[in-house]
């Protein structure tokens, strides 16, 4: 799933923060989905919070450098494997 | 037309058939100018009081109304790989219901309009030996499911048992062990509130379980609630005290809903995070055998084993 793609879903979404976590519940029009809820960790909220139609996955990597104490490399694993997570869920 | 006048005057003579019930502290008033019953579960809901202000009221009429609905305005349908239970069309601002008969498949049972304010609702259904069942299955759970839509309440898929202190939730996948771990503590002489289907509100700073109508006679239930354990069936008892979001996503998957719009959704994760603030959840594999109770009873306040 591209950053692009998920920034059209994201208003598919209704979302809420508990903690320092973040759980999205997709709108659905039918019963099969209703379970299909997902919880986002620190780290992917602060992804689910900086897709926007302005970041690059370069963007991201890069603030989550300067947010969290991790290298870019680590950045791009994160981003990679929460993109991967959410198109195995709800593409 | 002397005759039809005649006629006409009777009819007009016995309207205003009404009932009341009172299901999960809602107050629901039920009116009609035919006659109608109610399935044999709704009996002992029915209440004598009459409420000026009820928080529903449905108006039953006979006869399925040919609706113009564009498929666009599909917005739920509730369906298996065989057949449709029920299709929501947003029309404007209410909301119809298309209920379809799950014997003959496709023909429509009934047809409910709910108005924006989810306040009234009009149910039209067939005949069935010169009457009209308005709340027939699935309509009724659906309508009292409404009722939680737009409160501090869910709907959810569950057993409770209150113990004489204590009311517990245990609720999981179809076959995790609902009605069993039900029936163990009923043996062992607690209180079943019901092991399907239960309304859960907070009523000023407090949650509360009740029961619903089912298809058999039941006398309304209500009791606190101070747990709710996300059962499965598992070789050896052992639980696990489940917090922050965790908590909540796993106890809204068990919720009833129609996540269409997301002003519901919103309103159950507002209630469900409230709620999971205030009563323990856990996760539970237990042994189907009685040696479940002990085990949550010397645990639950540890939260892990």
């Amino acid at each position: 799933m591209t950053l692009q793609k998920l920034f059209n879903l994201k208003s598919k979404f209704v979302t809420r923060i508990v903690g320092e976590e973040l759980i999205l519940v997709p709108l659905t029009g039918n019963v099969a989905q209703m379970t299909a809820l997902f919880t986002l960790n620190e780290t992917g909220k602060f992804i689910w919070e900086n897709i926007n139609d302005k970041n690059t996955v370069e963007d991201i990597e890069y603030l989550m450098t300067e947010v969290f104490d991790i290298d870019r490399e680590t950045a791009e694993n994160d981003i990679r494997n929460f993109l991967k997570k959410l198109e195995t869920t709800f593409a | 037309m002397p005759d039809y006048q005649y006629i006409y005057t009777i009819y007009t003579f016995s309207m205003a058939n009404q009932k009341y019930l009172n299901i999960a502290d809602f107050t629901i008033k039920l009116q009609s100018n035919f006659e109608f019953e109610l399935e044999i579960g709704y009996d002992s809901f029915i209440t004598k009081e009459e409420t000026p202000e009820p928080d529903v009221t449905i108006q039953c009429y006979p006869g399925i109304p040919t609706l113009d609905l564009p498929k666009k305005s599909l917005v739920f349908e509730a369906k298996n790989e065989i057949q449709k239970f029920y299709s929501i069309y947003q029309t404007g601002p209410s909301f119809a219901f298309i209920i379809y008969n799950q014997q003959t498949k496709d023909e429509i049972q009934q047809v409910a309009i709910l108005d924006e304010t989810f306040s009234r609702w009009e149910v039209y259904s067939n005949y069935e030996d010169d009457k009209i069942i308005p709340l027939k299955y699935p309509l009724g759970p659906i309508i009292m499911h409404y009722l939680t839509v737009k409160s501090s309440a869910v709907m959810i898929h569950a057993s409770c048992i209150f113990d004489g202190q204590k009311g517990r939730i245990f609720t999981g996948f179809s076959g995790a062990g609902k009605s069993t771990i039900s029936k163990i503590w009923a043996d062992a002489g607690n209180l079943v509130i019901n092991d399907d289907r239960l309304i859960i509100r907070k009523l000023d700073n407090d949650f509360f379980v009740y029961n619903t109508p089912m298809y058999y006679n039941d006398r309304p239930k209500k009791t606190p609630l101070d747990a709710i354990f996300l059962i499965s069936h598992f070789p050896e008892n052992k639980m696990k005290k489940l917090d922050g979001a965790l908590a909540v996503s796993r106890v809204m998957a068990f919720c009833i809903q129609n996540n269409f719009d997301s002003n519901f959704i919103q309103n159950n994760l507002n209630f469900i995070s409230e709620l999971s603030t205030n009563v323990s959840v856990f996760e539970l594999g237990f042994v189907p055998n009685e040696s479940v109770i002990n085990f949550i009873l010397e645990n639950e306040t540890t939260g892990t084993n």
